[in-house]
C-alpha cells in the first residue's frame, strides 16, 4: 500500500515532464528559491528577475550552440524554505527535470544542503546572495559578495571616516559569527584595540532590542562609534525603531547594515533609517546605461509577466512598488554568464561550460565583472547611504574587487602570531 | 526671480501655492546676501584644486551667517553640488529641490543664489544625470563637517544644536572654545546648556593649566556626565603613565569624579533594566492577554492567535494607508490614525475571531487537544491569505509623532512607544477585570467556564458567551497586534514570534487566572531584562525557557491556581 | 477490540505483502529494471520514499504517546532531530579530508577554530571523540533521545503535568533546544547544522547503490517498529496505556503507578523517534536546528490526525501521504499549497476525527444512519462521545 500514491505522484509529474518538453529546440533550466515559508520574503523577488532574464535572453535569440538556437525553458521548484526539501528539490531538478544549470539558494544552509547533490549529479549552481565564504565547490559558482566585497570595504570605509569603536551586531546564525570573527580580526590588524570591539547577537526573530540599544547609547557616548549590523531582514524593524527612539541617529552613530537592500527596504520604517549605510556590489541608483535599462525593462516586464519561447505560465507576480537591488543583479549576470560560457564551450555540458566559464566578462548594470578560478567574480564595491525613498545615494565606490572566499588568504599575515 | 515665482503661483494646485510661497522666503533670503564676500570665497573654493587653500576658505566661512552657504557645504559633501561648465566659466549651482515629471531641476547659482537662466530669461532645467559634480576628497569633506558642525551651533532646532555641541565637544579641540562661550551666553535651552559646558570641560581636559584642568575634571564628575566618562579614563590612563606631568591633584580629582560618574551609571542601568523589565512585561501582557482569555477562561488552544494578532496589525497598516490618503503621511491628522487603529483592529480582529469561532472551534470544545491541530491549519492558512493580499515581503508602519522620540530621565531613556505600551496595558488589564467582575456579561462567563452544564441549566446561553467571549478575546488579540506595530515589523510571520511566549506565560500564570498572566509577564520581561546584559539575549531566553519548566515542576498548575472541586479539571 | 487480539492471518497475509513491496519489489525494481521501463523506479524516488519512511516512524512514535496513551508531545521532533545529529557527528567524522580545508577535522570546526578551545584534542571537542565509532554513534542514537526524554519525562510526569500543560512544556522543550543548537558555540554547527556527509560504513554514501540500501534499512526499521508496537499494544500493558488514555485517575485509583507507565512510553516513543532520525540524515544529507523546532512537531502530530490515531497504520498512511502530496505540491502549485494543508488539517480534524483510516467506518456508519432513518440509531450524543465510544467498543 505504501508506495502506490507516491508512485502515482512520480506519474503524473512525469507526464508533466512530457507535455512540456514537446517544444522545440529548449534547454531546461532549473530555478531553486522558496516561494514559501520565512525565505519568500527574500526569494520570490530573484524568482522573478531569473523568469525576466530569461524573457530577455529568449527574446534575443536564446543561447546558441552547436550551430542551433535553444531558448531557456524555466522549471520552478518551491522548497518551501525548508533545508532537506532544498535537497529533495535539486536532485529532482538534476535527475528527473534532466537541467542543464540551476539558479537558487538564498540561505547559506540551504546552499550547504544542496552541495552534495550537484557534487553528486555534477550539477552547475549560480549562487547570488552575500555570505560567509569559507566554501569552494567545482560545482557552485558564486556570483555573490564574499566578505572582502562587502564587510572589508564597509569596515574600511568606516575606519578612513574616523570611527574607534565599532560595536558588530547580528542574528545568531552562521554568517553573522563567520562575518564578525573575520572583521575582528581585520579590526585588530587595523590597530583597534579588542577593548573598542563588541560583539552581540540575538534570536532569530528577535523583537526587544532595548538592552542592546541602551548598550550602544552608552557604547557611542564618547563618539566615533559605528554598529556593523548583520541582522537579518524582520529584526531590523524593532532594532532601528528602538535606535531611533533612544535619540541614535546616523549622526553620531551611523549603522551599517550587510543584509538591507532596496528590496528589504519596502518593509522598514522609511523615517528611522535614513542615512545610515549599505554595503554591496550593485545599487538601483547606478548611474549607467546598462543599470537604466534593466531597472526600465524589469519594471515594463511585471507589468505582463511572460517568458518568450517556453511554454511557462506565470502566476502571482506583484508588480507593485518593485525595486532591483543586489542579489537580483547578481542573479541575472549569473544567467548571462552562463550563456557566454555555453556559446564559447558551444555545449551544455556541464564539465565543458565549467572551463568556460572562468575568466568570462560581462559588462552588468554595476560595471564589468569577470569570472575567477575560484568562482567568484571581480566586481565594484559600493557604499551608499540610506535616502528616505528607499534608494541609496552612493558615496563611496570601490573598483575591480577580487572575491575571494578564504579569509585567511585577505586578512592580513601578522595576526596569525596571535 | 520674481518671473519665476508668479510662473509658480499660477499654478492652481494649493500646495504648490505654498511651496512656491515658500521658494519666495528662500529666494529672498538668498538674494539679502548676494553682496556677502564668503560667497566669492566659496566659490573659488569650489573652483581650486589647492587642498591647503580649500581648507583655509572653508574653514573661514564659519563666520558667514548664510543659509546657502550652509546648504551649499552641504551639498558638496553629499556630492549634489555641481559645476556648470559653459564656454570656459565653470559656475558653481545647486539644484531647487523641485523636480518636475523627469527629475530635472532649476539651477541655483552659488554667487548670487539666483536661478540659471536661459536665452530667452526663464530658468534652465538640468538633469542630475548631465551634471558633474564638484570634487570632495575625504579629508575634504570632513574639514567641511567640522565647519558644518560649527554652523549647527546656530541652529535653530535645540536638538540639532545639542547634537552639534557634543559632536564638537568631541574632538577636544581648543579651536572651538570662543564658538561655546558665546554660545554659551544667549544660549536658553537647558539640554544645550548641559551639552555646551560638558563640551567645554570635555575639551578643557587637556588644557596645560593645572587649575582648569582640575576644575574641569570635578565638573564633568559633578555633572555625572557620562560622554565625558570614556575622556576622564583616557586621561587617567595618560596621568598613571607619566604622574610627573600631572602631578597627584589631578590623579585623585579623576580618580573621584570617575567614580561618581560609574556609580551613576549603576544606578541608571538600575533603573533601565526596571524599566526595560516593565516594558518588555506590558508588550507580553498585551499579547497574551487574549489567549488568556481564550486558552485561559475558555481552554481552547488557540494556535492561531499569533495570527489573530497579525491581522490586528495589519489593520494598523490599513488605517495608517487610509489616513495618509485622507490628511497626508504627516501632521496632526495623520498623527490620530494610531487611535483609530486600535479601535479598527479589535474590532477586525473581533470579527474575525467571531468567524474562527462559529465556523470551526465550537464543534471542538470538548476535544481541545484537537482544537490545537484545527486552528494549526486556520493559522496556515491565514498566513497565506495574508501574504497574498499584501505581499510576502514586511509591510511600512509609521509610528505617529507623538510615539516616536523618548523621555530622558536622568540618562535612562523612556520611549514614549514603551510608555505608551506600558500605560496601554494597565488600561487593557483594568478593562478586562472590570469586564469580568463588574457587568452581567462577566458573570455568565464565569458562570459557563466553571460549570457549563449547571450554567445551562439556569438559563445562560452558554453557544453565546461562547463567541462573545472569544471574539473579545480576538479582539483584544489584535490590539496587541496594533500595539506591536509600533515596536515591531508587521509580516506574515509576526505572529510565528509570539505564540510560544504566550502560552508560556498563560501557563506559568495559571490557565484561568488574569492576575496569573499580570504576574507571570511581570516575572519573565523583568527577569529576561535582568538576565540579557549578563548572558546575552540568546542564552537568557535559553535560561528563562528553562527556568519555567522547572518552575512548572514545582507549581504545576502555574502561579495562581484556579481551584475546583472537580478532579479531571 | 482490533489491537488487543494477537495478530490474525490476514493481517499477517497483508504485513508480509507490504514487507515485500518494501524490502525486496521497490529495490530490485530500482536496480534491475532498465530506466526506460514502466517499472522502473527511479534513484531520486526510491530515495524520497526512503525519506517518507523515515517520518513514518516519526509518526508512529507520536502516535504511541498521543493515540495510545493521550499524551500530546510537541517535542517529538526533537528526538527525531537528536537522534539525526547522533548519526550525523559519526558522518562528520568520516568526511576524512575530503572537506573544503583537507583536515581531518570537520570544516566548521576548523573555521571556527576550536583548536584554540580544545587544544589538547587538536581541536576536536572531546564529547566528539567517541563518535568516530559507528557502533557508538549508533548506540547514542538509541541513548541521547532516551536520557533527553527520560530526565524531560521523569520531571514532568512525577509533578503530575498533563494534559495541555504538557503539550506547551514539550513545546518550550524544542524551541529552547532549537536556539541552543543555533549557537555556534554549541560544537554542533551552528544554524548550518552537519552536512557534506561522504561515507557511511565506508560506502560512498550519495550512490545509488548506498541509497537503495537505505531505503531498505528504512523500511526494516518501520516493519521492526511496527512489529514492536503492535505487540506492545496487544499486551496488558497496552491495556493500561489505553486505560490511562480514557481515565487516568480511575487507573491510578485501581493501584498502578501510572508515571511510570507514562514514562516507558515518553522514552519508547522518543527512542523510536531517535532511529527514524538517524536514517533520515543519511538519506537527506542534512541535519540542523531548525528540524527541530516546534512546527516540526506539530506537523508530525498532523499526519497523525490526517491519518487516524490510535491504530498503528494511520500514522504511516499519514505521514507518506502528507509528505508525498507536499512533495508534489511544491513542485505543482507552489503558491497554493499551505491553503491545501492548512485545508486537510481543519477538515480532518473537523469531519474526520478518526483519521483517514477510520474513513470507510465513518461512512459505513453514515450510511447505516441513512437507512434506518427509524429511530433506532443509537443514543444522540456528541461527536467526542461517538468516538471514545467507538474507540472502547471495537
Amino acid at each position: 500500500m505504501k508506495p502506490y500514491i507516491p508512485k502515482l505522484i512520480a506519474k503524473v509529474m512525469l507526464a508533466l515532464a512530457v507535455v512540456s518538453a514537446n517544444a522545440a529546440e529548449t534547454v531546461k533550466v532549473g530555478v531553486l528559491h522558496s516561494l514559501s515559508g520565512t525565505m519568500a520574503i527574500s526569494e520570490t523577488s530573484l524568482k522573478d528577475v531569473l523568469l525576466f532574464t530569461f524573457d530577455e535572453i529568449n527574446k534575443s535569440g536564446g543561447i546558441k550552440a552547436g550551430g542551433k538556437n535553444y531558448m531557456i525553458e524555466p522549471v520552478i521548484v518551491d522548497p518551501a524554505s525548508n533545508w532537506p526539501l532544498f535537497a529533495e528539490k535539486a536532485k529532482q531538478l538534476l535527475e528527473v527535470d534532466n537541467v542543464s544549470v540551476v539558479f537558487g539558494c538564498w540561505t547559506s544552509v540551504s546552499r550547504k544542503s544542496v552541495l552534495p547533490v550537484f557534487e553528486k549529479d555534477n550539477g552547475l549552481l549560480f549562487y547570488p546572495v552575500q555570505y560567509e565564504g569559507e566554501e569552494l565547490s567545482k560545482n557552485i559558482f558564486y556570483t555573490a559578495e564574499a566578505l572582502n566585497q562587502q564587510a572589508i570595504p564597509a569596515v574600511d570605509y568606516m575606519l578612513a571616516e574616523g570611527k574607534k569603536k565599532f560595536y558588530l551586531l547580528g542574528s545568531d546564525y552562521v554568517y553573522p559569527r563567520t562575518t564578525n570573527k573575520v572583521l575582528k580580526k581585520y579590526l585588530k590588524s587595523k590597530g583597534i584595540p579588542d577593548s573598542d570591539v563588541v560583539e552581540i547577537y540575538t534570536p532569530f526573530g528577535h523583537t526587544d532590542y532595548q538592552t542592546i540599544v541602551a548598550e550602544i547609547k552608552k557604547f557611542a557616548a564618547a563618539g566615533k562609534a559605528t554598529v556593523i549590523s548583520t541582522l537579518n531582514g524582520d529584526t531590523n524593524v524593532p532594532f532601528f525603531k528602538e535606535f531611533a527612539n533612544a535619540g541614535l541617529t546616523s549622526e553620531n552613530c551611523p549603522v551599517v547594515s550587510f543584509s538591507i537592500s532596496e528590496d528589504e527596504f519596502r518593509g522598514l520604517p522609511a523615517k528611522a533609517l535614513v542615512g545610515h549605510l549599505g554595503c554591496w556590489t550593485y545599487f538601483m541608483s547606478i548611474k549607467s546605461p546598462e543599470n537604466t535599462k534593466f531597472v526600465k525593462d524589469f519594471q515594463t516586464w511585471l507589468k505582463a509577466p511572460t517568458v518568450t519561447g517556453a511554454d511557462y505560465k506565470i502566476s502571482g507576480i506583484d508588480g507593485k512598488g518593485r525595486v532591483t537591488c543586489s542579489p537580483m543583479n547578481l542573479s541575472r549576470m549569473g544567467v548571462y554568464l552562463w550563456k557566454q560560457a555555453v556559446e564559447k564551450a558551444d555545449s551544455f555540458e556541464v564539465d565543458k561550460v565549467r572551463d568556460a566559464l572562468i575568466g568570462q566578462k560581462f559588462k552588468g548594470p554595476a560595471g564589468e565583472v569577470t569570472m575567477q578560478e575560484n568562482h567568484h567574480l571581480v566586481n565594484n564595491v559600493f557604499i551608499g547611504e540610506t535616502l528616505a525613498t528607499g534608494q541609496f545615494k552612493i558615496i563611496k565606490t570601490f573598483k575591480d574587487v577580487a572575491g575571494e572566499p578564504f579569509s585567511e588568504k585577505f586578512l592580513p599575515k601578522q595576526t596569525a602570531a596571535n | 526671480m520674481g518671473e519665476s515665482c508668479r510662473l509658480e503661483i499660477r499654478n492652481p494646485c494649493s500646495f504648490l501655492f505654498i511651496h512656491a510661497f515658500l521658494v519666495l522666503l528662500h529666494l529672498a533670503a538668498f538674494a539679502s546676501f548676494a553682496a556677502s564676500p564668503h560667497r566669492t570665497n566659496l566659490v573659488e573654493a569650489v573652483l581650486s584644486e589647492d587642498l591647503a587653500r580649500q581648507t583655509d576658505i572653508i574653514k573661514s566661512l564659519v563666520e558667514a551667517n548664510d543659509p546657502l552657504i550652509e546648504q551649499a557645504l552641504t551639498a558638496w559633501r553629499g556630492g549634489s553640488l555641481y559645476v556648470l561648465e559653459t564656454n570656459d566659466t565653470k559656475t558653481p549651482i545647486l539644484l531647487d529641490p523641485v523636480t518636475d515629471a523627469e527629475g530635472s531641476a532649476k539651477a541655483i547659482r552659488l554667487i548670487d543664489g539666483e536661478f540659471v537662466k536661459g536665452a530667452d530669461g526663464k530658468p534652465l532645467v538640468f538633469a542630475v544625470a548631465d551634471l558633474t559634480a564638484a570634487d570632495a576628497t575625504s579629508k575634504l569633506r570632513k574639514v567641511i563637517k567640522a565647519t558644518l558642525d560649527l554652523f549647527a551651533l546656530g541652529n535653530p532646532n535645540p536638538a540639532m544644536r545639542r547634537d552639534a555641541v557634543i559632536k564638537l565637544g568631541q574632538e577636544q579641540n581648543p579651536d572651538y572654545l570662543p564658538f561655546f562661550e558665546t554660545r554659551q551666553k544667549t544660549e536658553q535651552n537647558l539640554e544645550v546648556v548641559k551639552a555646551l559646558s560638558e563640551a567645554v570641560a570635555t575639551t578643557q581636559l587637556l588644557s596645560e593649566d593645572e587649575s582648569v584642568r582640575l576644575a574641569a575634571i570635578g565638573r564633568l564628575g559633578t555633572m555625572r556626565s557620562i560622554n565625558g566618562l570614556n575622556f576622564l579614563q583616557r586621561l587617567e590612563t595618560e596621568a598613571k603613565a607619566a604622574p610627573a606631568k600631572y602631578g597627584e591633584k589631578t590623579a585623585d580629582a579623576l580618580h573621584k569624579s570617575i567614580r561618581d560618574i560609574q556609580d551613576y551609571i549603576q544606578w541608571g542601568n538600575f533603573f533601565g533594566t526596571a524599566f526595560r523589565g516593565l516594558s518588555l512585561a506590558a508588550i507580553l501582557l498585551v499579547a497574551a492577554l487574549g489567549l488568556a482569555i481564550t486558552f485561559g477562561l475558555m481552554g481552547v488552544i488557540n494556535m492561531a492567535h499569533g495570527e489573530v494578532i497579525m491581522i490586528g496589525a495589519y489593520s494598523a497598516y490599513v488605517t495608517q494607508n487610509v489616513f495618509a490618503k485622507w490628511f497626508g503621511a504627516s501632521g496632526r491628522g495623520f498623527d490620530c490614525y494610531f487611535i483609530a487603529a486600535l479601535v479598527v483592529s479589535f474590532v477586525v480582529a473581533g470579527l474575525v475571531g467571531l468567524i474562527l469561532e462559529r465556523g470551526v472551534i465550537r464543534f471542538l470544545y470538548k476535544r481541545p487537544l484537537e482544537s490545537l491541530l484545527a486552528t494549526w491549519g486556520v493559522s496556515l492558512v491565514l498566513q497565506q491569505i495574508i501574504r497574498h493580499i499584501f505581499g510576502a515581503a514586511n509591510v511600512q508602519v509609521n509610528s505617529p509623532s507623538w510615539l516616536s522620540g523618548s523621555f530622558n530621565v536622568s540618562d535612562v531613556l523612556l520611549g514614549y512607544n514603551r510608555l505608551f505600551v506600558i500605560g496601554f496595558a494597565v488600561f487593557v488589564v483594568l478593562l478586562t477585570y472590570l469586564l469580568l467582575t463588574r457587568t452581567s456579561l462577566g458573570l455568565q462567563i464565569r458562570a459557563v467556564m466553571q460549570n457549563r452544564h449547571m450554567a445551562s441549566a439556569l438559563g445562560v446561553r452558554t453557544d453565546r458567551v461562547n463567541m462573545m467571549t472569544f471574539a473579545f478575546g480576538s479582539g483584544l488579540a489584535g490590539m496587541a497586534g496594533a500595539c506591536l506595530s509600533q515596536i515591531g515589523n508587521v509580516g506574515p510571520a509576526l505572529g510565528q514570534y509570539h505564540i510560544v511566549d504566550c502560552f508560556m506565560i498563560v501557563v506559568l500564570g495559571g490557565v484561568g487566572s488574569i492576575v496569573g498572566t499580570v504576574s507571570a509577564s511581570l516575572g519573565v520581561g523583568v527577569t529576561n531584562q535582568i538576565l540579557e546584559p549578563w548572558l546575552g539575549s540568546v542564552l537568557g531566553k535559553i535560561t528563562v525557557l528553562a527556568a519555567i519548566i522547572l518552575f512548572l515542576q514545582w507549581r504545576p498548575a502555574g502561579l495562581f491556581v484556579t481551584r475546583s472541586r472537580s478532579l479531571e479539571g | 477490540m482490533l489491537s488487543n487480539k494477537s495478530i490474525s492471518k490476514r493481517e499477517l497475509l497483508l504485513l508480509v505483502i507490504a514487507a515485500l513491496i518494501g524490502i525486496v519489489v521497490l529495490p530490485c525494481l530500482n536496480a534491475f529494471v532498465p530506466p526506460a521501463s514502466f517499472f522502473h523506479v527511479s534513484n531520486f524516488s526510491i530515495n524520497i520514499y526512503g525519506k517518507y519512511l523515515c517520518y513514518a516512524v516519526l509518526a508512529i512514535g507520536v502516535n504511541l504517546l498521543w493515540g495510545y496513551t493521550g499524551l500530546l508531545s510537541l517535542g517529538q521532533a526533537l528526538f527525531f532531530s537528536l537522534g539525526g545529529y547522533a548519526l550525523g557527528m559519526h558522518l562528520m567524522l568520516m568526511i576524512g579530508k575530503l572537506g573544503q580545508y583537507k583536515s581531518d577535522l570537520p570544516d566548521f570546526m576548523v573555521f571556527l577554530e576550536f583548536i584554540k578551545r580544545f587544544p589538547e584534542t587538536g581541536g576536536l571537542p572531546p564529547h566528539w571523540i567517541p563518535f568516530r565509532s559507528f557502533w557508538f554513534a549508533a548506540a547514542m542514537v538509541v541513548v541521547v533521545p532516551a536520557v533527553v526524554s527520560f530526565v524531560f519525562g521523569w520531571l514532568a510526569f512525577r509533578s503530575r503535568i498533563k494534559g495541555v500543560y504538557f503539550s506547551i512544556l514539550s513545546q518550550a522543550l524544542t524551541y529552547a533546544a532549537t536556539l541552543m543548537f543555533f549557537r555556534n558555540d554549541f560544537t554542533f554547527g551552528g544554524n548550518n547544522g552537519l552536512t557534506d556527509f561522504k561515507f557511511i560504513l565506508g560506502h560512498e554514501i550519495n550512490s545509488a547503490a548506498t541509497k537503495r540500501g537505505l531505503f531498505i534499512a528504512s523500511a526494516v526499521l518501520l516493519l521492526a517498529v511496527y512489529v514492536v508496537c503492535r505487540w506492545l499494544t496487544s499486551t496488558k500493558f497496552g491495556l493500561i496505556q489505553r486505560a490511562i488514555r480514557d481515565s487516568e485517575n480511575r487507573v491510578l485509583f485501581s493501584g498502578y503507578a501510572t508515571a511510570n507507565f507514562k514514562l516507558f512510553v515518553f522514552v519508547l516513543s522518543g527512542i523510536i523517534c531517535g532511529l527514524g532520525g538517524a536514517l533520515f540524515v543519511p538519506q537527506v544529507g542534512i541535519i540542523n536546528p531548525s528540524e527541530m523546532a516546534p512546527d516540526k512537531s506539530l506537523e508530525a502530530v498532523v499526519w497523525c490526525a490526517v491519518g487516524g490515531r490510535g491504530n498503528l497504520l494511520g500514522p504511516i498512511l499519514g505521514a507518506v501521504g502528507c509528505n508525498a502530496l507536499k512533495s508534489y505540491a511544491t513542485h505543482s502549485f507552489a503558491e497554493q499549497w499551505p491553503y491545501i494543508l492548512g485545508g486537510l488539517f481543519i477538515f480532518a480534524t473537523l469531519f474526520m476525527p478518526k483519521g483517514l483510516i477510520g474513513l470507510p467506518a465513518q461512512l459505513m456508519e453514515i450510511k447505516r444512519k441513512f437507512t434506518r432513518k427509524n429511530g433506532d440509531a443509537a443514543p444522540q450524543t456528541a461527536p467526542a462521545d461517538v468516538a471514545f465510544e467507538s474507540a472502547t467498543k471495537e
